[in-house]
């Protein structure tokens, strides 16, 4: 047997061994991205840096919703030592039992069910980490943090991290910006890349129409991590981390010292005051009354104190009504009944008609000769003729078919007045009122069994016609400018953007513009002449031109209603006022509007007995 | 000792001394990144693990020259009690107290070290002796005993330590018997014979024991990787054909073009030994595939399975039982073809840990990662280069003492490569041992020295002695 010839076997062996390696470690490093994307998914982590949100100014550049630094008292566990447990109890103002269960109840909450690979039963999965931060105590406010963050030397482990809040340095608007609050599931399947878990994200309001805008851009970061997920070092030099971007502030068309003054006067009234500028549809103001201070709502800590109370308040605080409250508009729609008539050509501006008090019930006036007489003093059988004509207009013999005919037109008309219809206001859950249409009567009623006689109610603003309060001031805008209306809107410039395009567009009615300085007449009378519905609106040195309305209320005392605007020969304010179970819409709502007027136009306000009769008045009733 | 430096120069194996120093230099700066210490970026700095491995490698080049100031003969003549020595040591390891399961280490106030490392060098010496003594070809029956008893008594203390890995690298030593004609057919010889009742007077199988054996754990980890897989052809439709009848068939197939090769091109008297060859591997190949199929797919219980499947890589369970070699894999694939660069390695590096042991049995993924398939390449290279010059060296030995010790030496060495490179590529399970140079380790950085001083030692003075 030649043995030296065996050593052909360990040549072979090593050349074997090592061919085999070197293809296979071509084929790992070189060919095969498996392990390369493997690489990257044990390493890398991309950390989202979310900007502060997007302030909100308001028309004289006042912050009304800033932001705070909020701290959360953070700890990680393996940085723990020798924790003083009564110490840090005494320190957080808890009770020695409240750290223990504290710190269980963390653990606790990063339970996550999942599945086996192995044995595929259903196991619970702890993602809780020792090396890991948690919050232990989370939106301490400065006040707070500041007596426990001097003493946090003395609990290694813990350390503070400072998060943004927001702040309304006004405890007005609530029910206009609305609030933020914790992500919900289906909110963050809509929008994976943008939110995880925890995030915040507007629940109401602007905050909630304006999400995309205020949330700003996402930073991203990519870092890679070592085995125990620490950050060890930017990725690629930080080469592709980009900036987080803040939102840009939103200009509001508000006045913040108006919203505040009109809380101050709705304080102890249900309802509500709307104030637009008629050229350029901005909101100046909406007081939903009562309201709540936004500074209830900042942060799931103040949440979870505050919003079951005000949820469950039986006055109805979060309601914004406004938007929302779908009411009888009562005198104030003789406006539009008349504007609709004159255009129509069923009456004209001389048109007169007697007070039949028997067809519908009216106070004493002088018989209205006209059509401003009419408005001025909001003659009901008046109205009730005129609607008459304008539903009823003979063109065709059989009154009901007739009255199908006259409904159709006049759904036309109300909707061209904003009525019936959604407006494109910048805020969320708006409703649309009710303008009865001829489908809606011939379900109610059946078809061609109604006529203007079964409907007539809707000639006086009663009956199934319904407008929310935004809808009244849009109204009483159209009024101020003479047939057209922007859509009215909070954000008069997304940054220095301008508005949306969508409040650029001019909407003007089906009412030809040389009929409304007749109803402007009418309305200037309303407030300064004998007779007027509405003296209590007169402001000095400015002509108030408004219409009052008392809106019947099946159901208790009726509503006070007053829609205005001023000054009337250039008008800057258009506004409704809506009192609940006030009765007489001049001696409640007309007052109100023009203390609004007055503060509007000229910052103060000089009818300080007027002001005083407001304020003491509580027209909620117990 | 009177003779000249050129002699000297021209006497010592310069390739060997260049491969050594360029795989120590190589290590020593891989092991810098794989270990580097912000705080302490001083290459000589004792704290740090690089400046402790360049101490372990000063000590160990120190020992060396002091070994090759030693005449080759008397280093022949310390060897039985260099070994008794290093076994009575052994033997002292197995009281001391457990590191990570193993009683491996004796420690000597803050450092430690490890016999085992030691007692590779001393059973290659040892084996070289036992073998070396006999004068003529022929191995005496006595020493055949010997040796196989110094072997598995010293696997058997090794084993005894808890320390797989070390156990392993000692079947090394199978090989370097095979080299010298010790063969097992006396065992396989007397079941045939006596049990079976034929005559033979040796057999192929019993001869060339060591490879055979080491085919057929490949064959049979080969076997299990496909036993359980479905094939479909395209002349076969609507039949998924499983994988241990592909595996039989493409067996029979090799088998019948062997043979037909063999017919037609051997010479007469060659044709039969070689076409009885070509049948006892095609029956022996087929019963294996049989055995291992049916055991793994009908005997295996479900959990013994997944291990075996974990192990082949068949199923992944990369961050569970397969952590660690998923994370090596994954630094090594990551690596590219030119590599991250020095100090660049992410899944590897020190800081991010990602790789546990990347100091020690997982050292080739810094190294892998950091230079990429080249610098891989270039290692592997500088191995394989390393063990055909050892095996030159050893074939050229005139004493059989010193051939003996250089295959040892060249077996341990490959044993070392290619365990540890297998699991850092995934083709080996993880074994702890370490990659000679590379790995941290201060024994087995010294063992490996002088290992490697006592082969140039006796190689250089080859010429002094008398062929036997």
């Amino acid at each position: 047997m030649n043995l030296e010839s065996r050593r052909i076997v360990f040549l072979a062996l090593f050349i074997l061994v090592s061919i085999i390696y070197s293809v296979r470690l071509f084929y790992m490093q070189v060919m095969d991205d498996r392990w390369m994307s493997r690489a990257a998914e044990v390493s890398q982590k991309r950390i989202d840096v979310k900007p502060p949100r997007g302030i909100l100014l308001d028309r004289f550049g006042n912050k009304v919703v800033a932001n705070k630094t909020y701290y959360n008292l953070m700890f990680v566990e393996d940085k723990i030592e020798n924790l003083d447990t009564a110490a840090l109890a005494k320190l957080l103002d808890l009770e020695y039992h409240q750290i223990e269960e504290r710190f269980e109840e963390i653990r606790r909450s990063l339970d996550r069910k999942t599945r086996s690979k192995k044995t595929s039963n259903d196991t619970v999965v702890n993602d809780y980490r020792s090396y890991m931060p948690y919050a232990f105590e989370r939106e301490l406010t400065a006040d707070e943090i500041s007596s426990i963050a001097s003493e946090l030397i003395y609990f290694p482990g813990f350390y503070e991290e400072p998060v943004s809040m927001r702040d309304y340095p006004y405890p007005n608007g609530g029910n206009i910006f609305g609030y933020l609050n914790e992500i919900r599931p289906h909110e963050l399947e809509k929008d994976r890349y943008f939110y995880k878990m925890g995030d915040f994200i507007g629940r109401a309001g602007l905050e909630r129409y304006y999400e995309n805008e205020l949330r700003g851009q996402k930073g991203t970061k990519f870092i890679l991590t070592s085995a125990r997920g620490k950050a060890v070092d930017n990725f690629a030099g930080g080469k592709l981390d980009t900036l987080a971007v803040q939102g840009p502030p939103l200009h509001l068309g508000l006045d913040i010292e108006l919203q505040a003054y009109g809380e101050e006067l709705m304080k102890n009234k249900l309802g509500c005051i709307v104030a637009i500028e008629p050229e350029t549809g901005e909101i100046l103001a909406m007081v939903s009354s009562p309201s709540y201070d936004p500074n209830l709502l900042v942060g799931s800590r103040n949440i979870r104190r505050n919003y079951v109370e005000l949820n469950n308040d039986s006055l109805k605080p979060m309601f914004p009504r406004p938007l929302q409250a779908e009411y009888p508009p009562g005198s104030i729609f003789k406006l539009v009944q008349a504007l609709a008539g004159l255009q129509e050509g069923v009456i004209t501006e001389n048109s007169g008609f007697p007070c039949t008090k028997s067809m519908v019930g009216c106070h004493n006036h002088p018989t209205a000769n006209t059509v401003q007489q009419a408005i001025q003093y909001s003659c009901n059988p008046y109205f009730y003729y005129e609607t008459r004509r304008l539903i009823q207009q003979g063109k065709d013999k059989n009154t009901f078919k007739d009255a199908e005919i006259g409904v159709r037109i006049w759904e036309k008309y109300m909707h061209s007045f904003g009525l019936g219809i959604q407006l494109e206001t910048d805020i969320y859950g708006l409703r649309p009122g009710v303008i009865p249409n001829v489908e809606f009567y011939d379900r109610w009623y059946g078809k061609h069994r109604w006529a203007w006689s079964t409907i007539r109610s809707n000639s006086i603003g009663q009956g199934e016609v319904k407008v929310t309060p935004l809808q009244m001031a849009n109204l009483a805008a159209i009024m101020a400018n003479g047939g057209w209306y922007f859509t009215p809107h909070f954000v008069k410039s997304i940054g220095e953007d301008g508005p949306k395009p969508a409040y650029l567009v001019k909407h003007k009615s089906l009412v030809d513009e040389k009929y409304y300085p007749i109803i402007q007449e009418g309305m200037r009378r309303v407030v300064n002449e004998a007779g007027g519905t509405a003296r209590r609106a007169r402001i000095e040195n400015i002509v108030v031109a408004g219409k009052t309305g008392t809106a019947q209320n099946p159901h208790g005392e009726d509503h006070s209603v007053f829609i205005a605007y001023a000054p009337f020969d250039n008008p800057k304010i258009a506004i409704s006022v809506f009192i609940e179970n006030a009765g007489f819409g001049g001696t409640w709502a007309a007052p109100i509007a023009s203390l609004m007027i007055e503060k509007y136009l000229t910052r103060e306000v000089k009818d300080v007995a007027k002001e005083k009769r407001i304020l003491e008045a509580n027209l909620i009733i117990q | 000792m009177s003779r000249s430096l050129n002699t000297i120069r021209s006497s010592w194996d310069w390739w060997l001394i260049a491969i050594i120093l360029s795989l120590m230099v190589l290590g020593v700066v891989n092991l810098y990144s794989a270990a580097y210490n912000p705080e302490r970026t001083f290459l000589f700095d004792i704290k740090t693990l690089y400046g402790k491995q360049i101490m372990w490698m000063g000590i160990g080049i120190f020992l060396g020259i002091v070994i090759s100031l030693i005449d080759s003969e008397f280093i022949r003549k310390l060897t039985p009690a260099a070994f008794i020595v290093v076994s009575i040591l052994l033997i002292i390891v197995l009281f001391s107290r457990p590191i990570n399961g193993a009683r491996s280490w004796l420690g000597f106030g803050s450092y430690g070290i490890q016999p085992s490392e030691f007692a590779k060098v001393t059973t290659g010496l040892m084996l070289a002796y036992l073998i070396g003594q006999g004068r003529i070809k022929q191995i005496a029956k006595k020493t055949v005993y010997q040796v196989l008893g110094l072997v598995f008594i010293t696997m058997l203390l090794i084993l005894a330590q808890n320390d797989t890995g070390t156990f392993l690298i000692f079947t090394a030593f199978f090989f370097v018997m095979y080299r010298e004609g010790i063969t097992f057919d006396p065992i396989i010889l007397y079941f045939l014979n006596n049990l079976l009742g034929l005559r033979y007077k040796s057999t192929w199988v019993g001869v060339h024991f060591i490879p055979v054996l080491f085919g057929i754990i490949f064959f049979s980890i080969i076997t299990l990787y496909f036993a359980e897989s479905k094939h479909s052809f395209s002349f076969l439709p609507a039949i998924d054909v499983p994988g241990w009848a592909v595996l039989a068939s493409v067996v029979t197939l090799l088998g019948i073009i062997l043979a037909l090769v063999i017919n037609q091109f051997a010479s007469l008297r060659a044709k039969r030994k070689m076409l009885s060859i070509v049948l006892i591997s095609y029956l022996g190949s087929i019963l294996l595939i049989g055995a291992v199929s049916f055991s793994y797919l009908k005997v295996l219980q479900s959990h013994q399975k997944v291990r075996i499947d974990l192990w082949l890589g068949k199923i992944e369970d990369k961050d569970g039982e397969d952590y660690n070699r998923n994370r090596a894999l994954a630094a090594v694939g990551s690596g590219g073809f030119a590599g991250n660069g020095y100090q660049q390695a992410v899944l590897a590096s020190p800081q991010s840990n990602h790789v546990p042991e990347s100091e020690t049995d997982f050292i080739f993924c810094v190294y892998a990662e950091e230079w990429g398939f080249v610098g891989s390449l270039i290692l592997v290279a500088l191995f394989t280069f390393l063990l055909v010059r050892l095996i030159i060296i050893a074939e050229r030995q005139r004493s059989r003492f010193a051939r003996v010790y250089a295959y040892s030496v060249a077996m341990i060495i490959f044993y070392h490569f290619a365990i540890n490179i297998g699991m850092n590529v995934g083709l080996l399970p993880v074994i702890g041992i370490p990659l000679p140079f590379f790995s941290y380790g201060g024994s087995a950085m010294m063992a490996f020295s002088v290992m490697f001083f006592i082969l140039l030692k006796l190689d250089s003075q080859r010429k002094d002695v008398l062929a036997t």
